[in-house]
C-alpha cells in the first residue's frame, strides 16, 4: 500500500463533492486557498447530477 | 479533486491539521482516458446501476453519466470479472489509449491542511419505513428520486414513465408526502423542507410528458415557503394537480393497481386506485454520520445530523472544522449552495496568513507577432468512433485543402487528449499558423482547453474556432452519414471562412479598490461587513438610522432559545472594535457609479443642516437593507389595542405586565400574507406564531391558545417545536384563504368568527388577545434598484442571478444581496447568507483585478454619432456616454460587457463591433454558407 | 417521385441557452433533419437583421434564430 504526503500551505480540505462542496471548492480557489476535495463516489455532483430538473423553474440541472 | 476517496482521520488544530485520505484506484488512468465509451460497450458483464437508482443496467466498467466530473470512466471492483476472477480483461486491448491498468492500488495520503469544510451531504431513508407504504411490495410504488430518474430525458427510459409491473403508463398517480419525515415512528421529527418542492416540480414534469395523467398530491402541510415557491403550487393547482390535506394509511395491491387509503382531517376514511404511488422520501441524516463525527471530533444533534446553533450556523463543536450543506439540517439546492458560499469564507477568514500560498501560478510563453499572411491549420477529430462512424471525417478534412488561407489540415483521433494537445503545439510551430480550426465537439466545453494549449504555443487564445461536428452532427444524424458529412464540410468551410477574420485580441484587466461596502446595518449586514474584514479588507457599514441592530433589536428570543438582546450586543461591540470597518449611521446611499472592482459611492450623513455628503471608493457592494413588518388591513390592526403582531406580542410576553399572557389567544397566521395583500409566504410567521405560543404556555399554562392556519410551515427542526406546541395544548385548525377568518367589533367586544374544519362548523369566539402573523416586506430596494440597475422580482425583493447556482450575487457584476432584502427569512439563513455575500465579494477584492474575456464590445468613436441607443438599450448598464472633443460618444466598460452584442445589433452607424464576432467575420460564415455550389472547389468571395 | 424538399436554414444560436441546448440533444441522441447550418453567437441579441437579409441573399429557405 502506498503512503504520499502532500503538503501546501494554505490548503483547505472539503469532504463531499456534491453541490455545496463543489462550491465552496471554487470559492475557495478563488480566495486563493488550494483545495483537497475528498468525493467517496467516482463522480463529484452528488445528488444534485441525478435530479432531472429543478424546481420552481424546472431548470435542467446538469 | 480525489474521487474514489474516503476521509479517514482528522489531527492537530486549526491552521495545522493533518487529513487522511485514502484514494481506492479507478483501474483506468485519468490522464490517458478519453472517455470513449468503447470499454462499456466491450464488457461482458452486468452491474446494477446505482446512478439510476437501481433501474437499468450497466457494465463494471463505466462512467455515472455522460457530463460527469472527471470525466474518467471507472471499473467496480465488485462485479468485475478480473479483480473477482482474475479472468477477462477485455476491456485491455479495446482500449485505444492504453488508460485501463489493472495493477493500480489503493493509496494513503497524509494532506496538511488549515481548515475543514465537512459536506456529505444526506442520506436515504430506511426501506424499513418505506415499508410502511408498501414499497417492495408492488412494483408500482416508487421513491420520488426512482420517479425523477424515471422522467429524465437521459435517464433509463428516455424520459418515459412506465408501470413496472405492466409497462403501461399510469392515468392515475398520487404522491405521498412526509415519507420518513415529521414521522417519529422512525425518529425523523423533523421536516426535510425540501420533498413538496419537488414533488410539485414531479408532478408538473409527469404532466409535461401526458397532459391527460390524473395527479393527487396527498399531503399534511405544503411547505413551499421559499422565495417564489408559492407560485410554482399555485401554477400546479392551475393545470389540474389536486392537493389533499389527508394522511395515508395504507397502500395495498388492487387487482393491477394499488388502493391508497387516508383519512382526511374530520376523520372520514377514503379509498383511491391508482396506476403508480410516489413516496416523497426526507433526507435523512448521512450514512456515516457518527463516523465522520467520530473521525473530526464533532458533536451531533438529535437526529445524527451536525450540531450548530442559531448564531453560527456553519460552526461545528471543534474549531476549524465548518459544515455546509444538507449535513447542516435538510435543506435544498440554493440553500446548500449559500452555506458553502459561507463556509469557504470562513475558511478563508482563518487562513488569512496562508493564502495564497499554496496556490499555482502558470506562466505562457510571449505571444508570437501576427504575420500578415493568414495561416490556418485545421484540425478534424475522429472522437474515437464517436465522429468518425457516421462522419466521413478524412472526406471533411480534405475539402479544405483549396480553402483560402488553409496551410495545414490532418486528422487526430482524440483532439482534445494530453499528446493530442502536444501535436497541435507542434504543428503550430513547425507550419507557423496563426490561426486555428478544430472540428470535433462542443466550444462550451472544449474550447478552455484548446486556447490554454494555444496559449502554451504562444497565439493568442483568441485565434480558435471550433466547429462543433459531434453533438450537433454525428450524433444527431446518426443514420445519415452522407447528409451529416455535408453538414460538417459546410460547418468548416463556415468557420474556416470566419477564420480568416479573427485577430489577437488583448486579455485585459482592471485594477480593483480592495474595499468593500455593506448597506444596512442590521443582522445581515453587521455579519456581512465582519466577515469581509476577517478576510483582511477594509468596510464601509451604511445605516440608515441611528443604531445598528435592525430588526434583531425587536426580538426578545429565539425559537432555539438564545437571547437575541446579548447576541447583538456582542455583534455591535466586534463591529465596533474591528478596526477594518468603519461605520456610518444615519447614512443613505444617494449615488453610485463604475462598475465591479471600482465602485465610487455617494454617501450623504446626517440630516437637515447637519447633511454632509462624501464619496466613497470601492470595489464591491453588499446590499443588506433589511425589511419590516407589513400592516395588513382588515383585521383591526391599529384599530383595536387587543389586535397584535406576533413582534408585537413577543415584546408585551417579555414584559412584566400581569396579563401579558391572557387566558384566552387566537393567532391568524398568514394575516396579509400568501395572495391576501402580499403575494408571497414570509416564512418566519408559522415558526413565530408557535414561539409566541409556547411562551404563553410558559407564562399561563391554563391559557388557550388557537392558531388559525393555512399550512404550517415549521420545517427544518421547528417541526420540533410545533409538534411540543400541540402537545402543550395549543390548538391549530387550518381555514381556506375563500373562508378566511374574519375579525370584527360589537360593540365593546372583540370577536373572531371563522369555519372550523375539523369540527366542520362556524365559529365566532370572544378572545383576550388577537395576534396576527403578518409578513415582511422590503425596505427600499426600489431607489436601490434604480440607483445599481438591479432588477426586482414581483414582491420588490432582489432577483438573484440564477435562483440555484448564484443565490446571493445580483445580475449586476460585484454587487451581491443578503438577509431580508433577498426574501423573507429566519435568522440562522439571513446569518449563513451574508457570510455567502462575504465571500462572494471578497472575491475580486482577493484577486485585485477583474479580467475580461476579450469579446466585449467596441465602439469606433470615428463612426459613433453618439445616439446613445446602445446605452439605453445594454441591459447590464456596461455603456457609457463620454465626451470627446466636445462630442457625445459610446464607450464600453469592458468589465461589465457581457457580450451580448445587442449594442452591436441595434447601432445605426455599423460603429459597435463584437470581439470575436465582428460583423465581417458573421458576414463571411453567411457567405460561406450560401457558397454551396462552388464547395467542392471552396473558394469564397 | 421527384427529390423531395430539402431546404437549406441557417441559424443564429445563442451560446447560453440554444446553443447549450443542441449540444445536450445530441447528448442524448435525439435524431434531427440534417438541414441546419448553425453560426454561434454570445446572444441572440447579437444577430443584426441584416444578418438575416443576407442568409436568404445567400440562398437560405429559412432562418432560425434561437436564444
Amino acid at each position: 500500500m502506498g503512503k504520499g504526503m502532500e503538503h501546501r500551505a494554505g490548503s483547505v480540505m472539503v469532504v463531499g463533492g456534491g453541490i455545496a462542496g463543489v462550491q465552496a471548492a471554487l470559492d475557495l480557489t478563488e480566495l486563493g486557498y488550494y483545495v483537497y476535495l475528498v468525493e467517496k463516489e467516482a463522480v463529484v455532483g452528488g445528488v444534485m447530477a441525478q435530479l432531472d430538473k429543478t424546481f420552481p423553474t424546472n431548470d435542467c440541472s446538469l | 479533486m480525489l474521487t474514489n476517496a474516503d476521509f479517514l482521520s482528522l489531527e492537530g488544530k486549526p491552521g495545522d491539521f493533518t487529513a487522511k485520505v485514502r484514494l481506492r484506484p479507478r483501474y483506468i488512468d485519468a490522464d490517458s482516458c478519453t472517455a470513449c465509451g468503447l470499454c462499456t460497450q466491450y464488457c461482458p458483464r452486468h452491474h446494477v446501476d446505482d446512478y439510476n437508482e437501481g433501474l437499468s443496467l450497466t457494465r463494471p466498467i463505466h462512467i455515472d453519466y455522460a457530463q460527469a466530473v472527471p470525466a474518467t470512466y471507472y471499473i467496480d471492483p465488485e462485479s468485475c470479472l478480473h479483480l473477482q476472477h482474475d479472468t477477462c480483461q477485455i476491456c485491455v486491448p479495446v482500449c485505444q489509449s492504453h488508460a485501463i491498468n489493472f495493477d493500480q492500488k489503493p493509496e494513503e495520503l497524509d494532506l496538511k491542511v488549515g481548515a475543514v469544510i465537512l459536506s456529505p451531504g444526506f442520506g436515504k431513508i430506511s426501506e424499513e419505513t418505506l415499508e410502511k407504504y408498501g414499497y417492495n411490495r408492488h412494483p408500482d410504488i416508487v421513491t420520488s428520486i426512482e420517479f425523477e430518474r424515471m422522467t429524465t430525458a437521459s435517464g433509463p427510459f428516455m424520459g418515459e414513465v412506465k408501470c413496472f409491473s405492466d409497462g403501461r403508463h399510469p392515468k392515475r398517480l398520487a404522491f405521498i408526502q412526509c415519507v420518513g419525515s415529521r414521522d417519529l415512528g422512525c425518529n425523523n421529527g423533523y421536516c426535510s423542507s425540501v420533498c413538496c418542492m419537488y414533488s410539485i416540480k414531479e408532478a408538473l414534469v409527469a404532466k409535461e410528458h401526458d397532459p391527460e395523467v390524473d395527479i393527487t398530491i396527498y399531503y399534511m402541510d405544503i411547505r413551499t415557503q421559499g422565495k417564489e415557491f408559492d407560485k410554482a403550487r399555485e401554477r400546479a393547482e392551475a393545470i389540474g394537480i389536486k392537493f389533499v390535506r389527508a394522511r395515508v394509511a395504507d397502500v395495498t395491491p388492487w387487482e393491477n393497481r394499488l388502493q391508497l387509503t387516508y383519512s382526511t382531517l374530520d376523520g372520514k376514511h377514503y379509498f383511491e386506485p391508482y396506476d403508480m404511488v410516489v413516496l416523497s422520501v426526507g433526507l435523512e441524516s448521512p450514512r456515516d454520520a457518527r463516523g465522520i463525527a467520530e473521525k473530526t471530533g464533532i458533536d451531533l444533534n438529535r437526529y445524527d445530523f451536525c450540531e450548530t446553533s442559531t448564531f453560527a450556523p456553519l460552526t461545528t463543536s471543534r474549531d476549524g472544522v465548518i459544515v455546509a450543506g444538507a449535513f447542516q439540517g435538510p435543506k435544498d439546492i440554493p440553500e446548500s449552495v449559500t452555506q458553502a458560499s459561507a463556509a469557504a469564507g470562513i475558511a478563508a477568514g482563518m487562513l488569512t496568513k496562508q493564502r495564497g500560498q499554496g496556490i499555482v501560478h502558470k506562466s505562457y510563453p510571449e505571444e508570437q507577432p501576427m504575420d500578415e499572411e493568414v495561416r490556418i491549420g485545421v484540425f478534424v477529430c475522429h472522437c474515437g468512433i464517436n465522429i468518425s462512424s457516421v462522419v466521413d471525417v478524412h472526406n471533411v478534412e480534405e475539402s479544405t485543402e483549396d480553402m483560402e488561407g488553409v496551410v495545414y489540415h490532418t486528422d487526430s483521433l482524440y483532439s482534445c487528449s494530453q499528446d493530442a494537445q502536444e501535436v497541435l503545439k507542434d504543428k503550430i510551430k513547425e507550419h507557423n499558423l496563426n490561426r486555428v480550426v478544430i472540428a470535433a465537439c462542443s466550444p462550451r466545453t472544449h474550447e478552455p482547453l484548446f486556447q490554454e494549449t494555444l496559449k502554451d504555443a504562444g497565439l493568442n487564445r483568441s485565434l480558435i474556432e471550433m466547429v462543433n461536428i459531434r453533438d450537433q452532427c454525428s450524433w444527431v444524424h446518426a443514420n445519415e452519414p452522407e447528409a451529416a458529412t455535408d453538414k460538417s464540410r459546410d460547418l468548416v468551410r463556415m468557420a474556416v471562412a470566419k477564420a480568416r477574420g479573427m485577430k489577437p485580441l488583448p486579455e485585459q484587466t482592471v485594477p480593483v479598490t480592495p474595499r468593500a461596502m455593506v448597506v444596512g446595518g442590521g443582522i445581515a449586514g453587521m455579519t456581512a461587513a465582519l466577515s469581509i474584514a476577517d478576510q483582511g479588507f477594509e468596510t464601509l457599514l451604511l445605516e440608515k438610522g441611528k443604531t445598528l441592530g435592525g430588526n434583531l433589536g425587536l426580538l426578545n428570543h429565539t425559537l432555539a432559545g438564545d437571547e437575541t438582546a446579548k447576541e447583538l450586543k456582542k455583534l455591535v461591540a466586534r463591529v465596533q472594535k474591528n478596526k477594518k470597518i468603519s461605520v456610518a449611521t444615519e447614512a443613505e446611499l444617494t449615488a453610485i457609479s463604475g462598475f465591479i472592482g471600482n465602485y465610487a459611492s455617494v454617501i450623504s450623513t446626517g440630516s437637515g443642516k447637519k447633511k454632509t455628503e462624501q464619496t466613497y471608493d470601492h470595489g464591491t457592494v453588499v446590499l443588506a437593507t433589511g425589511g419590516h413588518e407589513h400592516r395588513p388591513g382588515g383585521y383591526l390592526l391599529d384599530k383595536n389595542s387587543k389586535v397584535m403582531t406576533q413582534m408585537e406580542l413577543e415584546k408585551r410576553l417579555a414584559g412584566k405586565a400581569k396579563n401579558r399572557a391572557p387566558s384566552s389567544v387566537v393567532m391568524i397566521q398568514c394575516a396579509g400574507s400568501r395572495g391576501d395583500d402580499l403575494n408571497y409566504c414570509s416564512k418566519v410567521c408559522c415558526n413565530h406564531a408557535v414561539k409566541n405560543a409556547l411562551q404563553i404556555k410558559e407564562i399561563n399554562p391554563d391559557s388557550q391558545v388557537i392558531v388559525l392556519y393555512r399550512d404550517m410551515r415549521t420545517y427544518g427542526y421547528a417541526e420540533d417545536a410545533y409538534r411540543e406546541a400541540r402537545l402543550k395544548g395549543v390548538v391549530f385548525i387550518p381555514y381556506e384563504i375563500a373562508n378566511k377568518p374574519e375579525v370584527y367589533e360589537k360593540g365593546k367586544t372583540l370577536h373572531v368568527k371563522f369555519f372550523d374544519s375539523i369540527m366542520q362548523e362556524d365559529m365566532d369566539l370572544t378572545p383576550d388577545l388577537v395576534a396576527l402573523s403578518v409578513g415582511i416586506v422590503p425596505e427600499g430596494t426600489e431607489e436601490l434598484s434604480k440607483l445599481l440597475k438591479a432588477p426586482l422580482t414581483n414582491d420588490r425583493f432582489f432577483l438573484e442571478a440564477h435562483v440555484k447556482l448564484r443565490p446571493v450575487e445580483l445580475p449586476v457584476d460585484g454587487v451581491y444581496v443578503c438577509g431580508l432584502a433577498h426574501g423573507p427569512k429566519p435568522l440562522d439563513e439571513t446569518i449563513a447568507q451574508a457570510q455567502a455575500a462575504a465571500a462572494k465579494a471578497a472575491i475580486p477584492l482577493v484577486k485585485g483585478f477583474v479580467s475580461v474575456a476579450p469579446i466585449v464590445s467596441i465602439v469606433d468613436e470615428e463612426q459613433c454619432i453618439g445616439c446613445s441607443l446602445c446605452a439605453s438599450l445594454c441591459p447590464y448598464g456596461a455603456i457609457e456616454m463620454i465626451k470627446v472633443d466636445k462630442k457625445r460618444k459610446a464607450r464600453t466598460i469592458a468589465a461589465s460587457c457581457k457580450a451580448c452584442g445587442i449594442c452591436a445589433s441595434h447601432c445605426p452607424t455599423f460603429a459597435i463591433t463584437m470581439g470575436g464576432f465582428t460583423n465581417e467575420q458573421i458576414n463571411s460564415q453567411i457567405s460561406a454558407f450560401g457558397d454551396v455550389g462552388e464547395k467542392e472547389t471552396a473558394e469564397v468571395s | 417521385m421527384s427529390e423531395q424538399y430539402n431546404p437549406r436554414i441557417l441559424g443564429f444560436l445563442c451560446n447560453w441557452c440554444c446553443y447549450a441546448a443542441a449540444d445536450a440533444a445530441g447528448v442524448s441522441r435525439f435524431q434531427y433533419p440534417p438541414n441546419l447550418r448553425t453560426i454561434r453567437v454570445m446572444c441572440t441579441g447579437r444577430v443584426d437583421p441584416a444578418f438575416i437579409f443576407r442568409g436568404f441573399i445567400e440562398g437560405a429557405d429559412g432562418i432560425f434564430t434561437g436564444g
